[in-house]
C-alpha cells in the first residue's frame, strides 16, 4: 500500500524541480512515439508553464497531472481552429455568385518523394465520387517513370467503381517531360470549359532541400491557382517532418501557404503517431486527412481523441 | 548529405570538450548529453541512444582515468568506436559471381525507393561486366510494371513482368526461370511495398522468396525514416532474413539515424546508398570509412589503426 501512494502529492503546489524529472520522462516518451525532438521539447515546456505554481488535486500524482496537461496540449495543437468542409466549399465554388462566376474547385497535392501523393489523391477522388461529383485528375508529375500510367490505372479503377457509386472521373494528361505548371493551367481551363466539378492535380515528388524543384512550386501555384494545396507527409518519417512541412509551406510565394496535411501510411507505424504532431507544430497547419492503407476507402478525417490516445499510450 | 550534420555536431562536442581548460567529469557528462541529443534529433532509436550513452560512459570511465593518459584520445576513440558499432555489423556483404545466376530480391516499406533502386543496381552490375536483368514482381501497385519498364528501357536492361497475371509469386518464378535459362548473371526481383502490420503481405513476400530462392535479399530503407525503423526492419529481418540494406534518398536533408538504427537492430550491413532520382545516383557504402570521414579523417586515422 505504501508503494501505491508514494507518488501521491495531492494538494501540493508544483515547482519546477518537482516537474523536471517526470517531464524529461514525458519528453522521451513523445520521442519514442516519433515526435520530433524540437516539438517534444516545446510541448513539455508549455506543460511546464501551465503547471508550475499549480496545486495538484487530492490523490493525484505528478505523473498523472503531467499526463492530463499533455493530453490537453496535444488536443489543442491537433484540433483545427477552422473547420474544413470540403464538400461545401466545392459546392459553393461550383455554384458561383453574382460576383464570382461558377467554376471548378481546384485542389493540388504536393510532397517529398514516395510519401503517397498519387495514391491519396486517388482516394480523395473516390471520396468525391461517392458524393456524386465530376472529378478530373491531372497528371502533372511529368518526371517519374510510370507516374502517368499509375494515374491512368487509378482512373480506370475509379471509373468502374463510379458506375456503382455515381459521379464521373476523367484524366488530363500530356505525357512526360513537359512543364507541370503549364499543364496544370491548361487542365484547369479545360475543366472550366467542360464543367468539371473538381480538378485534382498530382505533382512530382521533390526533396524539400532542392532549391530548383521547390522554387518551381511558386509558378505552379500562380498558374494553377488551386483553391487548396494539401501536402502529403508520411507517418513513417522522422525529424525531417519538421523541415519538410516548413519548406513546403514557404514554397508558394508570399501570401500563399499550405492549406492542410494528409498524413499517409498511419497503418504502418502502430502507435508512433508523432509525425502528426511534428508537422502541425512546425507550421500551425491542420491535418485534414489521414491515410490508413493502400485501398480507396483508406482515407479518414483526423480523430483527435484517437491520435492523442495513441500518442500517450 | 546524410549524417553529415550529425557528424559535425558530434565532432564539435568532442572537440569543445577536449579543448576546454578543465576537462572534468561535468564537462564530459555534458558532452555525452550533447552527442545523445544530436543522435536523437537524427532519428536514432531512443533506446539505442540510451544504450550508447552508457557504453561511452563505461568505456571512458572518467573517474578512473589515470592522470597520465591522454583523455582526449580516450574519449575520441570511445565515441568513434560506438558510432562505428552502430553502422558496422561486421558482416560480409554478398558479392555476385560471374558465370552464375545471382538472384537479388528487393523488399521494403511502401515508397522506400525499391523500384528506382533496382534499376540503378542492375545498371551498376551491368557496367561491371555482369549480364543483368530485372523482374517486376509487384503486381499490386498501380503502374508498377510501367515504372520498371520505363526505367529499364532507359538503362537498356532486359526486363520481365506481366500486365495480366496478378499473382506476384507466379510472375517472379516465371521471370527468374526465363532469365536463368538465358544465362543472365544478375537477376534483380522488384516486389511491392509492404509493412509488418499486414500479415498477408509478409506471407506473400516469403512465398516470392521461396519461389525465386535469392542468393541475396536486400531491404531498401528511406533515409528519412523515424522511430518506426527498428520494429519494421526487425520484422522484415525475421520474415525475409535480408542480408543487406540500401539507404535511399540520402540527397535529402534527413540525417539518416532511423536507417542506421535498422542496421544496429538487424546486424545487417548497408551496401549502397541512393543519392538522387537518376539512374547513376548510386554509391557504394563502407561503414568505417564513412564514420571516419564523418568525424574528420585527420584526427581519426590514427585511432582506426589501433
Ligand atoms: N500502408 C500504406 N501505404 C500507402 C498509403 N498511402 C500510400 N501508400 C503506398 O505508398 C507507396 C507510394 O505511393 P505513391 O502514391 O506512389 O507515392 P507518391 O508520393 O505519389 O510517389 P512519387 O510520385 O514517386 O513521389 C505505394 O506503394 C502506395 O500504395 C497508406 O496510407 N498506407
Ligand atoms: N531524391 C531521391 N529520390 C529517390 C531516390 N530513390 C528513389 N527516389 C524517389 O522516391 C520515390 C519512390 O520510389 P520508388 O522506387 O517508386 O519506391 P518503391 O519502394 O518502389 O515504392 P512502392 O513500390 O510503391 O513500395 C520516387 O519518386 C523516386 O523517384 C533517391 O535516392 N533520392
Ligand atoms: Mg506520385
Ligand atoms: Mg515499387
Amino acid at each position: 500500500i505504501g508503494g501505491l501512494f508514494r507518488n501521491v502529492v495531492g494538494g501540493k503546489t508544483l515547482t519546477k524541480e518537482d516537474l523536471e524529472k517526470p517531464l524529461k520522462g514525458m519528453e522521451d516518451h513523445l520521442m519514442r512515439k516519433n515526435v520530433a525532438r524540437e516539438a517534444a521539447v516545446r510541448l513539455c515546456e508549455s506543460v511546464e508553464r501551465d503547471l508550475v505554481g499549480l496545486k495538484t488535486g487530492s490523490f493525484t500524482s505528478v505523473e498523472t497531472t503531467i499526463r492530463q496537461a499533455m493530453e490537453s496540449a496535444l488536443q489543442k495543437i491537433l484540433t483545427p481552429t477552422t473547420s474544413l468542409d470540403l464538400l461545401r466549399a466545392i459546392q459553393s465554388t461550383n455554384a458561383g455568385t453574382p460576383q464570382r462566376p461558377s467554376r471548378p474547385y481546384v485542389l493540388s497535392i504536393v510532397g517529398v518523394n514516395g510519401v503517397g501523393k498519387s495514391t491519396n489523391l486517388s482516394k480523395l477522388a473516390f471520396f468525391l465520387l461517392q458524393n456524386k461529383l465530376r472529378v478530373l485528375i491531372v497528371a502533372a508529375d511529368t518526371f517519374r517513370s510510370g507516374a502517368v500510367e499509375q494515374l491512368r490505372v487509378h482512373v480506370r479503377n475509379l471509373q468502374e467503381l463510379s458506375q456503382r457509386e455515381g459521379g464521373e472521373v476523367g484524366i488530363y494528361e500530356r505525357g512526360y517531360g513537359k512543364d507541370a505548371a503549364n499543364i496544370a493551367r491548361d487542365a484547369v481551363s479545360w475543366a472550366a470549359e467542360n464543367a468539371w466539378d473538381v480538378v485534382l492535380i498530382d505533382t512530382a515528388g521533390r526533396r524539400h532541400n532542392d532549391q530548383r524543384l521547390m522554387s518551381s512550386l511558386e509558378k505552379f501555384a500562380q498558374l494553377a491557382r488551386p483553391d487548396k494545396i494539401f501536402m502529403v507527409g508520411e507517418a513513417l518519417v522522422g525529424t525531417d517532418s519538421v523541415q519538410q512541412a516548413r519548406n513546403f509551406n514557404a514554397a508558394f510565394g508570399a501570401g500563399r501557404g499550405l492549406d492542410g496535411f494528409i498524413i499517409s501510411k498511419c497503418d504502418t507505424v502502430g502507435d508512433m503517431m508523432g509525425t502528426l504532431v511534428s508537422m502541425v507544430h512546425a507550421t500551425g497547419i491542420p491535418v485534414v486527412f489521414v491515410g490508413t492503407g493502400q485501398h480507396y476507402t483508406d482515407l479518414r478525417t483526423l480523430n483527435v481523441a484517437w491520435a492523442t490516445r495513441l500518442l500517450l499510450s | 548529405m546524410v549524417l553529415q550534420d550529425l557528424g559535425r555536431r558530434i565532432n564539435a562536442a568532442v572537440t569543445d570538450l577536449t579543448r576546454s581548460q578543465n576537462l572534468d567529469e561535468k564537462a564530459f557528462d555534458s558532452m555525452v548529453k550533447e552527442i545523445c541529443n544530436a543522435l536523437l534529433e537524427a532519428d536514432v532509436n531512443v533506446k539505442l541512444v540510451a544504450g550508447l550513452r552508457q557504453s561511452i560512459r563505461r568505456s571512458v570511465n572518467f573517474k578512473e582515468l589515470a592522470p597520465g593518459v591522454n583523455k582526449k584520445r580516450v574519449i575520441q576513440k570511445a565515441v568513434f568506436d560506438e558510432l562505428v558499432k552502430l553502422v558496422d555489423p561486421h558482416a560480409e556483404p554478398f558479392k555476385p559471381r560471374k558465370g552464375k545466376p545471382n538472384i537479388i530480391m528487393f523488399v521494403g516499406l511502401q515508397g522506400a525507393g525499391k523500384t528506382t533502386t533496382c534499376t540503378k543496381l542492375a545498371r551498376w552490375y551491368q557496367a561491371r561486366g555482369f549480364k543483368s536483368c530485372l523482374v517486376c514482381a509487384d503486381t499490386f501497385r498501380a503502374g508498377a510494371f510501367d515504372q520498371l519498364k520505363q526505367n529499364a528501357t532507359k538503362a537498356r536492361i532486359p526486363y520481365f513482368g506481366s500486365l495480366t497475371n496478378t499473382d506476384p509469386v507466379a510472375v517472379a518464378a516465371e521471370g527468374v526461370e526465363k532469365f536463368k535459362r538465358e544465362r543472365f548473371e544478375v537477376i534483380i526481383v522488384d516486389t511491392s511495398g509492404r509493412h509488418r502490420q499486414e500479415d498477408a503481405l509478409f506471407e506473400e513476400m516469403v512465398q516470392i522468396q521461396q519461389a525465386v530462392r535469392p542468393q541475396q535479399t536486400v531491404m531498401v530503407l528511406d533515409a528519412s525514416i523515424g522511430q518506426a525503423a527498428e520494429a519494421q526492419s526487425r520484422a522484415f529481418k525475421e520474415a525475409a532474413d535480408f542480408g543487406a540494406i540500401i539507404i535511399t534518398k540520402t540527397d535529402g536533408a534527413a540525417a539518416g539515424g532511423g536507417a542506421i538504427s535498422a542496421v544496429a537492430a538487424t546486424h545487417t550491413p548497408i551496401v549502397f546508398i541512393g543519392s538522387g532520382e537518376h539512374l547513376l545516383d548510386l554509391e557504394r557504402f563502407d561503414p568505417r570509412a564513412f564514420v571516419g570521414k564523418l568525424l574528420g579523417m585527420g584526427d581519426m586515422q590514427g585511432l582506426m589503426e589501433h
